[in-house]
């Protein structure tokens, strides 16, 4: 019996399979996010392989949802589906939503834009699309404990530890480092995906044979998935050599790259994207994404790595960590007043709107965080200075930990938020360039 | 623009090919001989590691389908993973033969992200039959790295671990992107080009 199952198993995965296919979208007229003087009379969409279209196989929509596309008919050995539109008009945008069944029963499916008269707006804007759900606050909240783990340990290690320290220190130093950075590009993987999704409004094994390829070419938010991917690939390379051949000092550069890769998040959000978007908002929301992974970082060093680890580090360590967090600390609520001064010009818009209040409750979050911090400079930065080893500092150091990791979830909530409208002098607001 | 999909694996085949011949090298002449020169124990490890960089370029313009794309950074970090564990094997850092298991993880891994991003049939096309054939080639060539782990004495783990790649390499630079396989070209694979 188990050989006749063995013999049906091998005999299965050399089955020729002909007609088992999936074909993927190789072409568009009008051209994906293309601007177009005047209306097209067609779309006409080219496989690499033959399809089977359904009826709704291209679905064009007008930014009411009113559909202006008519029956489709295929061409060129089923490679090409084509739809006549009628009734488009200059200065409107246009969302094509396609779909198709390959020959292995997939159905692939994809979504974008194109403008007659004006720029296309990005695919995330397609008629249809969700906003932001959950998920893509988990996403982006797992990206940003990836990077308090992968610039903040390993930025702490570099800045205030000793040149010279315990090899376990050094290990799980590395240790965390790396898996900042494994989980820095696993989360921004999954959070393009999840963003795509919302776009696409498909689900499951249809996700898996969907088109991201527009999201990837055509977003501001695309275009920084692909330059901290393969960046912070670069970086858990560099950081897996550096503890191979022991050397310490080519940490400094993957830490470079990943402070310059956070650069790609305030380029990708509203900082680059609202009306009244400034550089002087980019540079602060920058600054304020570092100082605040190295805060975050810093607490977690010192209570999952220095206080388990090196007894004799601690004091040194905490009285250094202290001096330079007052600076970090002042620069990142410098930093975030401006970018939230810029987000939310008139006062009230703090209890006025979601985004407002989603603010005071980080806020509200930050300051706990930040007494905490408080009490340890008070109380027990004196006693580590006179020598002595006072008890349950890990334990508080921790709590503190987990304070800050939880203004990170909420950062990610207000990061996927939606702030209020900004009045732009009277001129009208530029839609946005691409979220 | 893009480059077509049989450049990339053109350029993949060549340096599976070197990559080969290395380790080709290392079990005829044996690691002892080969070692000699201190820097050459770390240039398949460093290949390895290298490649798993170039993987992620592949990997960022597979965005055409979500499917490409998870198989393409999965196969990326385990390339990396496997590249660092043999570099510290070298080094020193490792020293149970069991490491060698992170190679086999990662032949696993490598192979059944060529099977599942192959979304079409063995006679499809050239391109699918290969694929399937490369996805098939490294899940049983995790046979080598798991007997380096507990037979590590015996040469020929390292010969099928070499043999292994010079196949992919062969194969790899057999890929066209539509091209008949014995004769056969699927009525649904497009158009094959004019010869």
């Amino acid at each position: 019996m188990r050989r006749a199952v063995a013999t049906l198993l091998l005999a299965s995965l050399v089955a020729p399979a002909s007609g088992w296919a999936h074909a993927t979208l190789t072409r568009a007229e009008p051209a994906e996010q293309g601007r177009l003087e005047a209306p097209p009379t067609e779309i006409r969409l080219v496989y690499d392989q033959s399809v089977t279209a359904p009826p709704d196989a291209i679905v064009v929509l007008a930014k009411d949802g009113a559909r202006v596309s008519d029956a489709v008919t295929q061409a060129e050995r089923g490679t090409v589906i084509r739809a006549s539109v009628t009734g488009l008009v200059r200065g409107e945008a246009y969302t094509v939503r396609w779909r198709e069944v390959s020959a292995d029963g997939h159905l692939g499916t994809g979504v974008y834009t194109f403008g007659v008269g004006v720029d296309a707006p990005p695919p995330t804007e397609a008629v249809g699309a969700s906003g932001m759900t959950w998920r893509d606050d988990v996403a982006r909240w797992a990206l940003f404990a990836s990077l308090a783990l992968l610039v903040g340990v390993v930025g702490i290690r570099l800045l205030v530890l000793p040149r010279t320290v315990d090899p376990r220190v050094e290990r799980r130093v590395h240790l965390l480092g790396t898996l900042g950075a494994v989980a820095a590009v696993n989360a921004g993987i999954i959070g393009f995906v999840i963003r795509s999704a919302n776009a696409l409004q498909v689900s499951g094994v249809d996700l898996l044979y969907a088109d991201l390829s527009p999201f990837a070419e055509s977003t501001r938010f695309g275009t920084a998935f692909l330059v901290t991917t393969l960046g912070f690939g670069v970086c858990m390379t560099i950081l897996g050599v550096a503890w191979v051949l022991d050397r310490p000092g080519l940490r400094w550069p993957a830490f470079l790259l990943a402070v310059a890769l956070v650069w790609s998040y305030p380029l990708s959000g509203h900082q680059a994207t609202e009306p009244n978007a400034s550089i002087l908002g980019q540079v602060a929301d920058w600054v304020h994404l570092v100082t605040a992974m190295l805060w975050v970082g810093g607490v977690l060093t010192l209570a999952v790595v220095v206080w388990p680890l090196a007894p004799d580090l601690r004091r040194a360590a905490f009285l250094r960590f202290s001096r330079i967090a007052i600076g970090l600390v002042g620069v990142m609520v410098v930093a975030g007043t401006v970018v939230a001064i810029e987000r939310l010009p008139a006062v009230a818009d703090l209890w006025e709107t979601s985004y407002g209040r989603t603010l005071l409750v980080k806020i509200a979050l930050v300051l706990v965080a930040l007494a905490w911090g408080g009490i340890h400079h008070t109380f027990v930065r004196p006693r580590l200075e006179r020598g002595e080893r006072p008890r349950g500092v890990r334990g508080s150091l921790l709590g503190e930990s987990i304070v800050a990791i939880t203004v990170l979830l909420v950062a990610a909530v207000l990061v996927n938020g939606s702030p209020p409208p900004v009045e732009t002098g009277g001129s009208e607001a530029a839609p946005a360039a691409s979220p | 623009m893009l480059p077509r999909a049989e450049i990339a694996h053109w350029l993949f085949a060549a340096g599976f090919l070197f990559f080969a011949l290395v380790l080709l090298a290392e079990a005829i002449v044996g690691p002892d001989v080969f070692r000699r020169r201190p820097w050459r124990a770390y240039l398949w490890p460093s290949l390895l590691l290298f490649g798993g960089v170039w993987l992620w370029v592949i990997a960022i313009y597979s965005t055409f389908s979500t499917l490409h794309l998870l198989a393409h950074a999965l196969w990326a970090q385990a390339a990396i993973a496997a590249g660092v564990v043999q570099l510290a094997v070298v080094r020193g850092r490792l020293v149970a033969p069991a490491w060698s298991l992170v190679t086999a993880a990662g032949l696993f891994v490598s192979g059944i992200s060529f099977l599942v991003h192959e979304q079409n049939g063995w006679l499809f096309a050239r391109s699918a039959f290969l694929h399937h054939l490369i996805g098939w080639t490294l899940v049983v060539a995790v046979l080598f790295p798991l007997g380096a782990a507990l037979r590590p004495r015996w040469s020929v783990w390292a010969y099928g671990f070499a043999v292994t790649w010079i196949a992919v390499s062969v194969m790899l630079f057999s890929d066209r992107d539509v091209a008949p396989i014995f004769g056969h070209l699927s009525e649904l694979a497009g158009r094959a080009p004019v010869p």
